[in-house]
């Protein structure tokens, strides 16, 4: 579970001075590049931005290419093969188009935004946003309000799929096919929507995973698109667990204080990001179907770790703070990059 | 620290005339404007200031309130932040700053564990493993960790083309002040190994820190960075009196790669003048070889310097003797009758005095006392001595070059030669700021045991708190004012026996709880250091603020996390209030998450456990109407059994659970509810009847036949069910 394992794995760590509060891939535009749009938060001057740089692949060093004042500090930030698409904190959303935000010469701006106006919209902090690649083009949207919103990349207007009124808070979204998706929130509750089948969420899970032992928030779940019955979600405790659809009652465990013996946790704080990992090739090879696919996470305690059903977990990268995000390039898997409390990114280029 | 300088020249009696401990120069007083932007259209009716974070100001600001009711639906008041003194310190930016104190948190924290388990090992009176490295070495693997930290003046790659002209190597970036300081503390008090060519060290240190040591006065640095941006403009460069000058500069402070490749530029080495100044140029460069000759008292020298390095004493005053004869046999040599050019033969005379260590020459070579004590090193004693003939020596050197306005780091360097501890500290703390005198104590420390004890020491005018404790909370408080390094003051807080607890608490207290990714970063350290107290006080502050905001479900979760059955239950009230009106029909999903959050019986809800039942007694009886299904009326039965005798069930939910079952007590296909059921159901109507006698019972919104609806159903039920039981 050491580095030795993995000797060749290289860690660039790029200070900033300013905060980092989301940070994501784009997809190349062309082959020898690699960029990433970063939301910063400059303390001295109480400003955030929203910046694209693209990455010297040898240097590792990151370039500004654009750069947009978003209304207040981002929330959420995702994206796809043609967009990328950032909530905030006073309940805005902006959707920008991939390919434009690498372009230096095009003015990088939101193509569409929709404004919290107090109303039909969000109220107060969107805690998720997902888009999906091939998708509806739509947007799905998740505050600490209780609402659920659909939003049309195409022309930013939106539709209310529920609204929970404050009864509930969500925090964390993920698409899972065109018409549904998941939903996460406190006391480690899963929601699986549909659209299909409107009014409220056909199935839900309530994780009483740890038997007496408090309970705590989910922040990141994924959806493998080639398993799109089983969702893998973390959160507070070092908890990761996979919730399949087809088995509602039984979660597999795969890291938390609830975990079989067998399998050490490598954390036991707050999970703040879980993602599939297509890189590290499963240890079975012929691809049964009930076994999980190994994924990547990041946590407060400053652990980047690579985890899967069965196994040892592997340790990527300790760090002294905390690794906020994470996302793994999906044109080149091999590469993650990573936003740490410390005012810095890293990434990390597996062999 | 001014607060701890005495009064005055008067032995620190206090100023009975306008009674100030501290002198304090009215000057001082300018005041500072700062704008606030506001935005707000005038009247302006009330400004409230109060303190915010750090050195920030929040100033509130109000509009008169409703002078206009047609006013637009302008906001009445903003709050802006100001903040004081933005520019603390010009040579290092706030920024840099955060992360000095991010990368400074590790090394400090190894080595205050290593320091545990020396002292529990001393404790057990073990003797330590001979594999152990002495605690010096620790403190110099901190000391280094600390030091690539604070910047790196390495020289720039050499460029491949080599500007002849450029005689001084760029630096990559500005030397900071603060590296400076670190490097002598460490020099003197940590690096036992580099004791014996202290004096080398300090040459190496000048040479990187030259242009730091003076505020006001010209030193050989900034006289040869003026120097060489006129050499292209020169045309015989040898005629120039600067050029002897600041060769005899370089020369005294050591620099002699510098020294010789100014030599080079002496216009006898041209090709067409190299067969008229034949014995000129024998001269220079004699020089210049006796030069690159010259023994130095040091293990090694950094590529690119030149030097002979000896690393024995005996081999060292061999060698030193040799090139001292060489030295005055040149000087006197009949060649220099034959040198025609008077610059060139009075410079290089000069020159060769300074080498001899010609007290007159070194001084008037020198601008600053530093550079004047360091040329003694190098040309009059280069041994080491004690520190007291060195701190002797720079006394000598500041009487001959006396400067009125000292530098900070002169005035440390004094401190640490005068031996005077307390001197060091006050230094590192005015100087160079808090995060200085937190770090460099550990280097202090290692140095001597003296100083141990003074900072180690508790004091009762502290508090009974030692020097080390206090300086330690004074940092972590800086670190607690700031948004992003809040979290790495309990590292700091957490080495201070005996008020570093207690503060922890407070700072944790302190933090804002809105957003949940801060809270659970404050939980987290609760977590680490076992603050369980703490963390439920601040998990309940957050539940209200949540609840406060419209967020029951976030508000819920906090409470129940905090064990809060007080809280939960006065919420509970406040929440069945709008269950009445809204547990119907299709708003009953809205219900569904908090009643899953909310969990089954069991868990922790404080009364709230009731919504649970009454949703799954809801549901049964919509499932019982819509498809008449007996099954599913038979479990509503149970469902509503259950309610009426959990004594946490609401007393004012009674009727309308009541009335509700009427649809149960009246169905189709026999009786569901047998006699004793039936008996329950009465006696509750019969508590209900009697409790709506008194004044604070709360009438719920049914028609006004529905109690005696229910009493007639269960009437009717009653003789049903007798009837099927016979």
């Amino acid at each position: 579970m050491s580095v030795i394992g993995i000797p060749q794995t290289q860690i660039h760590r790029l200070p900033q001075s300013k905060y980092v509060d989301a940070i994501r891939w784009l997809p190349s535009v062309s082959p020898l590049q690699q960029s990433a749009i970063v939301a910063f938060f400059d303390t001295d001057a109480d400003s955030p931005s929203l910046e694209v740089h693209s990455l010297d692949q040898e240097s590792k060093a990151l370039d500004l290419v654009s750069s947009w004042a978003p209304p207040s500090r981002i929330s959420s930030l995702k994206s796809t093969h043609a967009f990328a698409v950032a909530s905030t904190v006073s309940g805005s959303l902006h959707v920008f188009s991939a390919t434009e935000a690498q372009d230096p010469s095009s003015a990088f701006r939101s193509e569409v935004s929709v404004a919290a106006d107090g109303k039909g919209f969000h109220m107060g902090r969107i805690n998720g946003v997902d888009l999906m690649d091939g998708g509806s083009n739509e947007c799905v949207s998740v505050g600490e309000d209780g609402r659920v919103n659909l939003v049309r990349v195409l022309d930013g207007s939106y539709r209310k799929v529920f609204d929970g009124n404050g009864l509930v808070s969500y925090t964390a979204v993920k698409w899972a096919s065109p018409t549904e998706f998941v939903t996460g929130g406190c006391g480690f509750g899963l929601q699986w929507w549909d659209l299909r089948r409107p009014g409220s969420a056909v199935a839900q899970f309530k994780g009483n995973l740890e038997k007496g032992r408090t309970s705590g928030i989910i922040h990141s779940i994924d959806v493998h698109p080639s398993r799109k019955h089983t969702c893998l979600a973390g959160g507070s405790a070092g908890t990761i667990f996979a919730w399949d659809l087809r088995y509602q009652q039984q979660p597999i465990i795969l890291s938390g204080t609830g975990s079989d013996t067998a399998a050490q946790s490598l954390s036991e704080s707050e999970v703040w990001e879980v993602q599939y990992d297509s890189y590290t090739k499963s240890s079975i090879n012929n691809f049964s179907s009930s076994k999980l696919l190994p994924a990547m996470f990041c946590s407060e305690d400053g652990i980047l770790g690579v985890i899967e059903q069965g196994e040892e977990p592997t340790e990527l990268m300790a760090e002294p703070c905390a690794i906020n995000s994470l996302d793994i390039d999906r044109q080149n898997p091999s590469e993650v990059i990573c936003s740490l409390e410390w005012e810095s990114i890293a990434i990390v280029s597996r062999p | 620290m001014p607060g701890l300088a005495p009064g005055d020249s008067a032995g620190g009696v206090p100023d009975s005339v306008n009674g100030t401990l501290v002198p304090y120069s009215s000057d001082s007083h300018v005041s500072a404007i700062y704008p606030l932007r506001h935005g707000l259209n005038p009247p302006i009716s009330r400004v409230s200031v109060s303190w915010g974070r750090g050195n920030s100001l929040r100033v509130s600001v109000f509009r008169q309130p409703d002078s206009d009711p047609k006013s637009d639906g302008e906001v009445g008041g903003r709050v802006v932040e100001v903040t004081l003194g933005k520019s603390r310190d010009g040579e290092i930016s706030d920024a840099q700053w955060r992360k000095i104190a991010y990368g400074s948190v590790s090394p400090f924290a190894l080595l205050q564990s290593r320091k545990n388990s020396t002292a529990s090992l001393s404790r057990m009176q073990l003797s330590p493993s001979p594999y152990h490295l002495e605690w010096w070495e620790y403190v110099m693997e901190y000391s280094k960790d600390i030091s690539s930290l604070l910047g790196d003046p390495k020289t720039a790659l050499a460029p491949l083309i080599e500007d002849p002209n450029e005689v001084f190597p760029k630096k990559v970036e500005e030397p900071s002040s603060l590296k400076a300081a670190w490097e002598l503390m460490e020099m003197f008090y940590v690096d036992k190994l580099s004791q014996a060519w202290l004096p080398e060290r300090l040459v190496d240190w000048l040479a990187d820190y030259d242009s730091l040591i003076s505020i006001d006065l010209p030193t050989v640095h900034s006289k040869l960075v003026e120097f060489q941006n006129q050499i292209v403009t020169l045309q015989v460069i040898e005629d120039d009196p600067r050029y002897w000058d600041l060769i005899s500069s370089a020369l005294a402070v050591g620099w002699l790669e510098i020294v010789v490749k100014l030599l080079r530029l002496h216009g006898s080495y041209r090709l067409d003048q190299l067969g008229r100044r034949e014995t000129e140029n024998g001269l220079v460069e004699a020089v210049a070889v006796l030069i690159s000759k010259m023994p130095r008292m040091r293990p090694a020298i950094d590529a690119g310097k030149i030097g002979e390095c000896f690393k024995a004493k005996p081999d060292f005053v061999k060698a030193w003797e040799r090139w001292r004869a060489q030295i005055t046999k040149l000087d006197s040599s009949a060649f220099w009758v034959q040198c025609d050019h008077r610059q060139t033969r009075e410079g290089l005379k000069n020159m060769l005095q300074i080498m001899l260590g010609n007290v007159d020459v070194l001084c008037s070579s020198t601008c600053h006392w530093m550079e004047l004590y360091i040329s003694h090193f190098l040309y009059i004693r280069p041994f080491t001595a004690g520190l007291e003939s060195m701190y002797s020596l720079a006394q000598k050197c500041i009487r001959l070059k006396h400067t009125s306005n000292p530098h900070k780091l002169m005035r440390l360097m004094i401190g640490i030669l005068g031996e005077n501890n307390e001197v060091v500290l006050a230094e590192c703390s005015r100087g160079f700021g808090t995060w200085m005198v937190a770090h460099a104590i550990e280097l202090l420390t290692a140095g001597s045991n003296e100083a141990d004890i003074l900072v180690h020491e508790e004091r009762e005018d502290l508090g009974g708190i030692s020097l080390e404790e206090l300086h330690r909370l004074v940092y972590a408080q800086l670190l607690s004012s700031h948004l992003l390094t809040w979290q790495i003051a309990p590292i700091y807080l957490t080495s201070c026996m005996r008020q570093g607890m207690g503060l922890l608490e407070i700072l944790l207290l302190k933090q804002p709880v809105q957003e949940n990714q801060m809270l659970l970063k404050n939980l987290e350290i609760c977590r680490l250091y076992e603050l369980d107290g703490i963390s439920s006080h601040l998990m309940e502050i957050s539940g209200m603020y949540h609840w406060k905001h419209g967020r029951k479900g976030c508000a819920v979760f906090w409470l129940q996390q905090a064990h809060d059955e007080v809280r939960l239950s006065r919420i509970a009230s406040q929440l069945f209030d709008s269950v009445g009106k809204s547990i119907s029909g299709e708003s009953f999903k809205q219900w569904e998450g908090l009643i899953e959050l909310l969990g089954s019986e069991g868990q922790l809800a404080g009364g709230l456990n009731f919504l649970h039942k009454y949703r799954d007694f809801k549901k049964c009886l919509q499932h019982a109407e819509s498809r008449k299904d007996a099954d599913a009326a038979r479990q509503a039965v149970e469902s509503l059994m259950s309610l009426m005798r959990n004594a946490s069930t609401p007393q004012r939910f009674w009727l309308p659970i009541l009335y509700d079952a009427v649809k149960l007590l009246s169905w189709d296909e026999g009786p569901l509810i047998n006699v004793s059921q039936t008996n329950l159901l009465l006696n509750k109507l019969q508590e209900l009847s009697v409790a709506r006698l008194r004044p604070d019972f709360v009438e719920p919104e049914l028609p006004t036949q529905a109690l005696n609806h229910v009493r007639y159903s269960l009437g009717t039920n009653l003789g049903r069910a007798i009837l099927g039981e016979l």
